[in-house]
């Protein structure tokens, strides 16, 4: 009897561990410090993490096909440099703002798939080069960084739909999305493929050029939104936005559970949950009156022991898998 | 006498240092199961490669329904209608059944995947195949013979006209083959051309209309099956040069033991072997992917894990004292089955890949490198081997097959090993070079060394071997002494025997 | 089994040849620009400064040479000097002993090496995620320890040396050719220099051929954890304080362009540490005739992107059946 009962907890707890944890640092946190609890702080949280939410959705995807990009924090910036310019002189809507600033992102996706698919350079290389390149173009577009942008645009970025923010509900139907696409249609299915083997979907007879070169177009335009919806929060743009954001957007997906090693996982609990995680560690450490400066340095564990439990985690269960990897 | 709705034609290919195809012939039937036989490096994979679009032919015309076809891609050969079930598993092993057999054309209803169509549809084929599995469930979970199934039925999706079995039941238990040549009746039933590649000569005559042979990248045979016995067609597969080109000495003075395995064991892949070895004799084990053969060696110098078993290993005093797999490794001399993956390093020179498992030895104490010495023992071993190169410096990447193979045996020499264990030392090698490496093993024999050697060619072991042992599935099936007839070598081989059920 | 060769791509010898040629008329281009731009550039004076500022680049270079010629890479070493600094700093300012301080800068940068090492060589985790991992956790750990602000109470016995030349040529100099000529040595002649590029050509080969492969690899993290302690010692003693932003992304990125550009494979097996070092002083060149060329620092970055794609893209096209 006691076996059986053993069995399911550990079934149950494999299934909604990552939930389990979440409320236990909820509570634990909210007991260190009274005001971190609440609706109100909730809300602020999800606010506060819609940008990331956001980024890492585009990151998920590409990590579901087994690649990586660390240039989304800087697509972020540009992004947001160009939003921010084109809305100082305060002569054109909003609305088409945004749909340059998201050109840039695209734009800077397709660079990045250009190289990776066509100059066959190593994804982590490329966007390594893209990251510094991308910074770089932002910087000599703003000349230095820091544009305001005016007041009424404020607003804005901070605008509520009844109880939460109007960019969180943004933020979590791009996240649905994004868990859709993955889910539930034939580019999304493919990519997971890919993620499996990408060997074996090729001889399946998947395209998988397209499919990735797809994906990091998707990853920039993911960027762009983010730093823009950053932008309208903070009504401001600076040299240090989205400096790194990719990181953080990786971690997200790997503690939310979706492995660096491609073709698992699940989108919406990966990337909503693991951005609460990070929240929470940054709302809880300052409710806590903690060293501001302690931050990174409590993120960097968490991602170091994300990253670590990932990679055990995937020696066991794929143990073949990481054979073959090592083949190829 | 219908037409071929298939017909390859004076297929040629070539990869670096070998000639895979010479003007290769075949030819399929609708309705009809072609059987394509061949000893390991025939030929028959790659040229069904060149039909899959996997590789690209040299030379020679490809002609489906009357129309001459070229395949780029394994995307192009699908669209035409060929359908390929390969040896290797091709498996999304996150992914579900329905997935997997939908994963390069789903069906789709307003831009996302119909998974009701999707999973009907798939029940359809398996049940067709026989299969109760539900397409939900995520083939990480199944076993392979069951994997195998999906495999099937994806090549099924596409309602191929050409089907292409690659060795597909070296794997699958009794229950399972006889499923598989249902299904394979059923599919003739609905005049799919079926090429089916197998090993196993008394399968074909349970499943197939014709036969067609390859031996050494050429066509030697096609014929009907009711007009051929099975043991032309193994004839054929073999060659002729078999009894004048034994080469071992008939006697053998009975001399020590030296390696005894006892009941090595590691989960699926290996079950209890045990054998033992004595100077100066060679033992050759036969089987084929899949059979354990490589990973045994790999056990036993300690590449894999042991979960079971014993090594034990004669010292200098004579008695049998036990040894770890890697002490094993670094005393026996080692020739591994993947020359160009695991042999040599391509980008090195000739002398580096010679003295590299041994570079401590002409190390000083402070690690550095005697040069001097190293050139010395890379020319005698060039000299000792006749390997033809310009200089002890030439990369060898440009080396023909034939000299790589003896640059792998030159590592090994250089220590004297009293083992060698070689996995399909001439692989892919041309026959004089065949020869050349199969007078060296016998050298090393008569030297004192005890020789592991395994092979997938009979021919090849029936030269030199002392002592034959079949494996399958991880256990030694059989064995035969040295003077086994042909017959008797034969009959081992192509026949399966009742094996036991599929591990769960 | 796969339509494209699955073997590591072997440079064909007219490549081979035509690689240092188009990095030699890369040099000779950046000088050109810099005789254009700045004809003072070739003061002897001026030149020692190039020297000064590349043999830091160099020393790290050389470490991360050492690694991806195993195969590997580590995104953390730039971050491994930072801390290893600013640990080192912090017990100067307590105990003013620079002895000290040097072993500490040392030995905690080997001890972050090591962990890199034990993490990929022996637990088989990919080099990109460990390091990654490490490298937050040194950043993090720099800029906690700091609360972000510079130390610079650098005892004057550490960074005097520093400020002195002898012979007319600045300590840094020396450390970077002492170490290079340590690095050459090591992978050129020695037993362990074979086996490290052995393993990075094909690691299940060296594995048949006796070679301890895991080892070998572990051993290159730890050499690398050594040049990044020793890269801290130089930067602390050059600026006379240590902080965590002595590393940042663009400084991993200059660390792996300068191998790349000095013919380092990044898939591993290729490449010679004197390239690496070639490596470093194009990228200090180029530095400088951006800058003498007026070009702002923002274009400096986006042309620094750019050339690691651009040579990895060219090495990938030269290279002999292309792995897909």
């Amino acid at each position: 009897m006691t076996v059986n009962l053993a069995s399911m907890v550990a079934r149950f707890g494999r299934r909604h561990g990552f939930v389990i944890v979440i409320l236990i640092v909820y509570i634990s946190i909210s007991v260190a410090a009274p005001s971190f609890f609440g609706t109100g702080n909730l809300i602020n949280m999800f606010h506060v993490m819609a940008p990331l939410m956001v980024v890492a959705s585009g990151m998920a995807l590409i990590v579901m096909s087994g690649k990586l990009d660390i240039s989304v924090g800087s697509t972020a910036y540009v992004a947001s440099a160009i939003f921010a310019l084109l809305m100082r002189e305060n002569t054109i809507p909003v609305a088409l703002g945004w749909t340059i600033a998201l050109a840039a992102g695209l734009a800077a996706g397709t660079i990045n798939a250009l190289i990776i698919v066509y100059l066959r350079v190593n994804a982590l290389i490329a966007t390594l080069g893209t990251m510094i390149a991308f910074r770089g173009f932002g910087l000599l577009l703003t000349d230095g960084g820091l544009i305001e942008m005016p007041e009424a645009v404020k607003p804005l970025g901070n605008v509520m739909l009844g109880p939460i923010y109007a960019d969180t509900v943004l933020a979590l139907i791009i996240v649905a999305a994004m868990h859709f696409v993955h889910r539930s249609t034939s580019f999304g299915r493919q990519i997971t493929a890919i993620g499996n083997n990408e060997d074996v979907a090729r001889r399946i007879g998947i395209p998988v050029d397209r499919r990735v070169f797809a994906s990091f177009i998707t990853s920039g335009l993911l960027g762009a939104a983010g730093g823009i919806m950053y932008t309208m929060q903070v009504a401001v743009s600076t040299s240090k936005i989205g400096e790194g954001m990719e990181f953080i957007a990786i971690a997200v997906v790997v503690v939310g559970g979706i492995s660096l090693f491609g073709g698992r996982g699940n989108i919406l609990t990966a990337v909503v949950l693991g951005a609460l995680l990070f929240q929470m560690i940054r709302s809880g450490l300052q409710h806590l009156g903690a060293n501001p400066y302690s931050y990174r340095l409590v993120e960097g564990v968490v991602i170091f022991l994300a990253m670590y439990v990932d990679a055990l985690k995937a020696e066991r269960v794929g143990g073949i898998r990481l054979r073959r990897q090592e083949e190829t | 006498m219908t037409a071929p709705y298939l017909r390859m034609h004076a297929i040629s290919k070539h990869f670096p240092g070998v000639a895979a195809l010479k003007r290769a012939d075949l030819e399929a039937y609708r309705g009809e199961a072609m059987a394509l036989m061949g000893a390991n490096g025939a030929g028959k994979s790659t040229l069904m490669h060149v039909l899959g679009g996997i590789v690209s032919k040299d030379e020679g015309e490809i002609i489906v329904d009357g129309r001459q076809r070229d395949f780029h891609s394994p995307i192009e050969s699908l669209e035409e209608g060929v359908g390929f079930v390969y040896q290797e598993l091709n498996s999304l092993p996150s992914m579900t059944i329905a997935e997997n057999i939908f994963a390069d054309g789903f069906p789709q209803r307003y831009g996302r995947i119909d998974f009701q169509a999707c999973e009907g549809k798939t029940r359809e084929i398996l049940q067709r195949l026989g299969s109760q599995l539900n397409p939900r469930a995520t083939v990480e979970a199944l076993n392979t013979g069951d994997r195998q199934l999906i495999e099937i039925a994806r090549a099924l999706r596409r309602n191929p006209k050409i089907l292409i079995f690659d060795e597909p039941t070296s794997s699958l238990s009794q229950r399972e083959r006889q499923r598989l040549f249902d299904v394979i009746a059923g599919l003739k039933r609905d005049g799919v051309a079926i090429i089916y590649i197998t090993h196993f000569v008394d399968e074909i005559f349970a499943v197939c209309e014709r036969v067609t042979v390859m031996r050494n990248g050429k066509t030697v045979f096609k014929g009907q099956i009711d007009q051929v016995t099975s043991q032309e067609i193994v004839h054929e597969m073999m060659g002729t040069v078999e009894n004048e080109s034994r080469l071992a000495p008939d006697q053998k003075k009975q001399s020590h033991i030296v390696l005894e395995i006892d009941q090595l064991s590691r989960a699926d892949e290996l079950q209890s072997i045990s054998l033992s070895l004595r100077e100066g004799e060679i033992v050759g084990i036969w089987g084929l992917l899949g059979s354990g053969r490589t990973e045994l060696i790999r056990a036993m110098i300690g590449l894999d894990p042991i979960d079971h078993g014993r090594l034990r290993w004669r010292g200098q005093d004579g008695t049998l004292v036990e040894i770890a797999p890697e002490s094993l490794h670094a005393l026996s001399g080692i020739v591994t089955e993947d020359r160009r993956g695991e042999g040599v390093f391509l980008p090195l020179s000739t002398s580096e890949n010679i003295i590299l498992p041994n570079i401590r030895a002409i190390a000083n104490r402070v690690g550095i490198v005697d040069r001097g010495k190293q050139k010395k023992i890379a020319r005698d071993m060039i000299r000792r081997l006749g390997i033809k190169v310009t200089s002890e410096d030439q990369t060898v990447a440009t080396l023909s097959g034939g000299n790589q193979q003896k640059v792998v045996f030159g590592r090994s020499l250089a220590s004297s090993p009293r083992l060698f264990l070689l996995d399909e030392p001439t692989r892919g090698l041309d026959v004089g070079a065949k020869t050349e490496i199969l007078k060296l093993i016998l050298d090393l024999a008569a030297a004192g060394a005890a020789i592991v050697l395994v092979s997938s060619e009979l021919e090849e072991l029936m030269r030199i071997c002392d002592r034959y042992l079949v494996m399958s599935r991880g256990r030694i099936v059989a064995e035969l002494p040295g003077a086994a007839s042909k017959r008797d070598l034969l009959a081992a081989i192509s026949t399966r025997r009742a094996t036991p059920e599929a591990r769960q | 089994m796969t339509v494209y060769q699955t073997e590591a791509p072997i440079p064909e010898l007219r490549s081979r040849l035509i690689r240092p040629l188009i990095s030699f008329a890369l040099c000779i281009v950046v000088v050109a620009i810099l005789a254009l731009y700045a004809p003072s550039f070739f003061k002897l004076n001026n030149i020692i400064n190039i020297l000064v500022q590349t043999s830091t680049l160099a020393v790290m270079a050389v470490g991360m040479a050492i690694v991806m010629i195993g195969g590997g890479i580590d995104l953390s070493l730039p971050f491994n000097a930072a801390l290893s600094a600013v640990l080192g700093a912090m017990y100067m300012r307590t105990t003013g002993d620079p002895a000290g301080g040097l072993a500490v800068m040392i030995i905690t940068a080997i001890a972050i090496g090591a962990f890199n090492g034990i993490a990929v060589g022996y637990f088989r985790m990919i080099p990109f995620v460990v390091t990654l991992a490490m490298m937050t956790v040194a950043n993090g750990a720099a800029v906690w320890l700091t609360n972000s602000i510079s130390i610079a109470d650098i005892p004057d016995a550490f960074v005097d040396p520093f400020f002195r030349r002898y012979l007319g040529i600045p300590l840094s100099v020396y450390i970077a050719v002492v170490v290079s000529l340590f690095a050459i040595l090591l992978s050129s002649i020695t037993v362990y220099g074979r086996w490290l590029y052995a393993v990075g050509i094909n690691s299940k080969a060296a594995r048949v051929a006796r070679i301890p492969d895991r080892k070998v690899i572990a051993l290159s993290y730890v050499i690398a954890g050594l040049m990044a302690g020793i890269a801290a010692i130089m930067l602390t003693g050059r600026l006379a304080s240590a902080s965590a932003n002595l590393a940042s992304p663009t400084i991993v990125l200059d660390v792996v362009s300068a191998c790349v550009v000095g013919g380092i494979s990044v898939y591993g097996g290729s490449g010679k540490i004197h390239g690496a070092i070639f490596g470093a002083l194009f990228m200090t060149l180029l530095n400088n005739a951006l800058n003498a060329a007026e070009v702002t620092i923002y274009v400096n970055q986006i042309v620094r992107g750019a050339i690691i794609v651009a040579f990895v893209a060219f090495d990938r096209f030269a290279a002999r059946g292309i792995a897909r």
